[in-house]
């Protein structure tokens, strides 16, 4: 057979099977945009796990689902709510942005604490920082370790 | 004077710039991986492309063993459109919108294969700047500008929420004035001339349609779904909401009998009936939709002699293979010449004393042109194409915050791929033969504009809104001591 022809030949196949390589990657990526998206939002930027809390409500060992913004405190209307006398109404916020957490006091009588320490501004939070807002201790993880 | 004491941080808005692009690049890696894939594809086409025609040409010169060139057919046409679609992608990626990257890719692909069949076709057939391919380039070029335009500077929906029935009105104003001063070609009136521009209305229509059937569906689709009146087994909503049902119904029919095009006649109604179904989710609509256009089928075939024609040559095109069946016969042979993986690019359709023996074949028949070229794997991939466009539009409408953009991309979505199998089925007689294009491959200006219009429409929908932006990290030396000394305090 002529070599030239040949060629020729192998670089249709190549065209047709380029086109059925785009739409080989078209699909991947529709598969994982779909996977992702019946997972529901929001369940993979993270969890707080309760690690103390000497009132007992929420009982040590509970995880939380984060949302991209989470307001805590001991009213009823914040994302979780801790029942403790020493945390305020609204007492700290968490905000997802970007790629990272971060902290913020919500003006709060006692303070938050990221790793013992105080803060006073908002203050990034990473994944396995533990949090003190009143007795209450929770620690920031990935949701899939 | 000394500088500010470290110690304050609160002194953080001052050390802002005064002012700051309030978006940020944002890399698109899914859409450029996917836009290479595009380029090596695109490239490979066009040499092969490149070396059929000129061992073609060496043959036809009289040389016996023609020594075959391995490079792309027409590197300029080449290079200039590849240039267009990663200027697009970078001009998406300095906006920062996390938009769709899935879409840019598909119709850029689409496109690309039809310049590539246009490279291919005798040039001259159509277009006035030197020739088929590099008008249809200009044209691509115009529509990717579209898009990428709309999907960077579309922010907000409210211009196309309220002004619903203007547009409606718009595009019934066109499609008269095509009834009126239209010029009519093959027996159908569809394109009006201003000046040099000649223009397709019922491809405008198409959209202004979309967009007003997204607008009156979200806002009465409460009381679309309410039953209050019943025809048999069926039951209706109440009737004064049916009436824009009818209106459309009959706007269908009027199409068919004053202007003769069958084909966006059939896209309007079977758009509308699909979009009727995504905003109700009631089948019950749908037969009725269908039975009453069965009826209007029925009645117009038996009035209008051309109906009968379409449908004539659609249930037996060999019975006049040479007149009124020519075009459909030789486009099956042009499918079966092709078989599995097709005779390559170029090497498809002799022509006919310079001409290519299926008339319209740039506008109407790309399909099978491509059939023949790349075969049954080839036209799979295509139409594999479509319903990408489609899965995203619907994709995006499931995930839109509010019902107007979620019908609103539904209707985008489905008004290509719709158009898409409707030619392509009527290309392979499965469907009576109905003059529209192929969008993105098909020749024509006022296709590919207006099908750029709805992709670009459809990327800036499927904008997910800005990320929260970090706040300004205190870097450096003094940060750091401020930080520590801040700690310190007590």
């Amino acid at each position: 057979m002529d070599p030239a022809l040949l060629v020729v030949w192998i670089l249709r196949l190549l065209f047709l099977g380029l086109l059925y390589a785009f739409l080989w990657s078209v699909v991947r990526v529709l598969l994982r945009d779909l996977r992702s998206a019946a997972k529901g939002p929001g369940t993979d930027l993270g969890r707080l796990i309760v690690l103390a809390s000497p009132s007992g409500e929420p009982p040590v060992g509970v995880v939380f689902g984060l949302d991209a913004v989470v307001t805590l405190g001991r009213d009823v209307n914040n994302s979780i709510v801790l029942e403790d006398e020493f945390v305020s109404t609204t007492h700290a916020r968490l905000t997802f942005r970007g790629r990272a957490w971060y902290v913020e006091d919500a003006g709060s009588t006692n303070g938050t604490f990221v790793n013992g320490s105080r803060i006073d501004a908002i203050s990034p939070l990473a994944y396995g920082d533990e949090l003190q807002i009143g007795q209450v201790r929770l620690r920031l993880d990935r949701s899939r370790p | 004077m000394t500088a500010p004491p470290a110690a304050q941080p609160a002194s953080r808005p001052a050390s802002r710039p005064a002012f700051r692009l309030n978006v940020r690049p944002r890399f698109r890696r899914r859409e450029l991986g996917l836009l290479l894939v595009v380029a090596a594809a695109l490239f490979a086409g066009s040499v092969s492309l490149g070396a059929t025609q000129r061992a073609a040409a060496a043959k036809l010169a009289g040389d016996a063993a023609p020594a075959v060139t391995f490079a792309p057919a027409d590197v300029a046409i080449l290079a200039a459109y590849l240039g267009v679609l990663f200027a697009a992608h970078l001009a998406l990626v300095l906006a920062g919108r996390r938009t769709d990257q899935i879409l840019l890719p598909t119709v850029g692909l689409l496109g690309g294969i039809g310049l590539l069949l246009m490279e291919r076709l005798p040039q001259t057939l159509a277009g006035s700047l030197g020739g088929l391919a590099r008008t249809q380039l200009v044209w691509l070029v115009l529509s990717f500008s579209l898009i990428t335009g709309l999907a960077i500077a579309v922010r907000n929906d409210a211009w196309l929420r309220r002004y619903k029935y203007t547009w409606a009105a718009i595009g019934v104003g066109l499609l008269l004035l095509a009834f009126v001063f239209g010029r009519d070609v093959n027996g159908a009136r569809l394109s009006i001339v201003i000046g040099p521009l000649t223009g397709q209305p019922s491809e405008l229509l198409k959209v202004m349609l979309v967009v007003f059937l997204a607008g009156y569906l979200s806002e009465n689709r409460s009381l679309l779904v309410e039953e209050s009146t019943r025809v048999g087994p069926f039951r209706l909503p109440p009737l004064p909401y049916l009436a824009p049902m009818i209106a459309m119904w009959a706007m269908a029919l009027g199409i068919v009998v004053v202007q003769r095009d069958l084909g966006a006649a059939l896209l309007f109604f079977l758009v509308f009936l699909l979009l009727l179904y995504v905003a109700t989710a009631r089948a019950s609509f749908v037969v009725l939709g269908a039975i009453a256009a069965i009826i209007g089928g029925a009645i117009l075939y038996s009035l209008l002699g051309y109906v009968q024609t379409r449908v004539d040559i659609w249930l037996d095109p060999f019975a006049d293979p040479q007149g009124a069946g020519f075009q459909v016969v030789q486009a099956l042979h042009a499918f079966a010449r092709g078989g599995l993986i097709g005779t390559g690019l170029g090497a498809g359709l002799p022509t006919i004393g310079g001409r290519p023996p299926i008339p319209a074949l740039h506008t109407d028949f790309p399909f099978a042109a491509l059939g023949e070229e790349l075969g049954l794997v080839g036209i799979l991939a295509i139409l594999g194409l479509y319903l990408v466009v489609i899965e995203r539009g619907l994709r995006i409408a499931a995930s839109a915050p509010d019902e107007f953009r979620s019908i609103l991309a539904a209707g985008l979505s489905l008004v290509v791929g719709v158009q898409a199998f409707i030619i392509a089925a009527g290309n392979l007689k499965i469907v009576p033969l109905t003059g529209i294009t192929l969008p993105f491959i098909s020749y024509g200006g006022s296709s590919l504009l207006v099908n750029g219009l709805v992709v670009g429409l459809l990327i800036a929908l499927s904008d997910k809104g800005a990320e929260l932006i970090p706040p300004v990290p205190r870097r450096g030396r003094l940060g750091r001591l401020s930080r520590l000394v801040d700690r310190g305090a007590p």
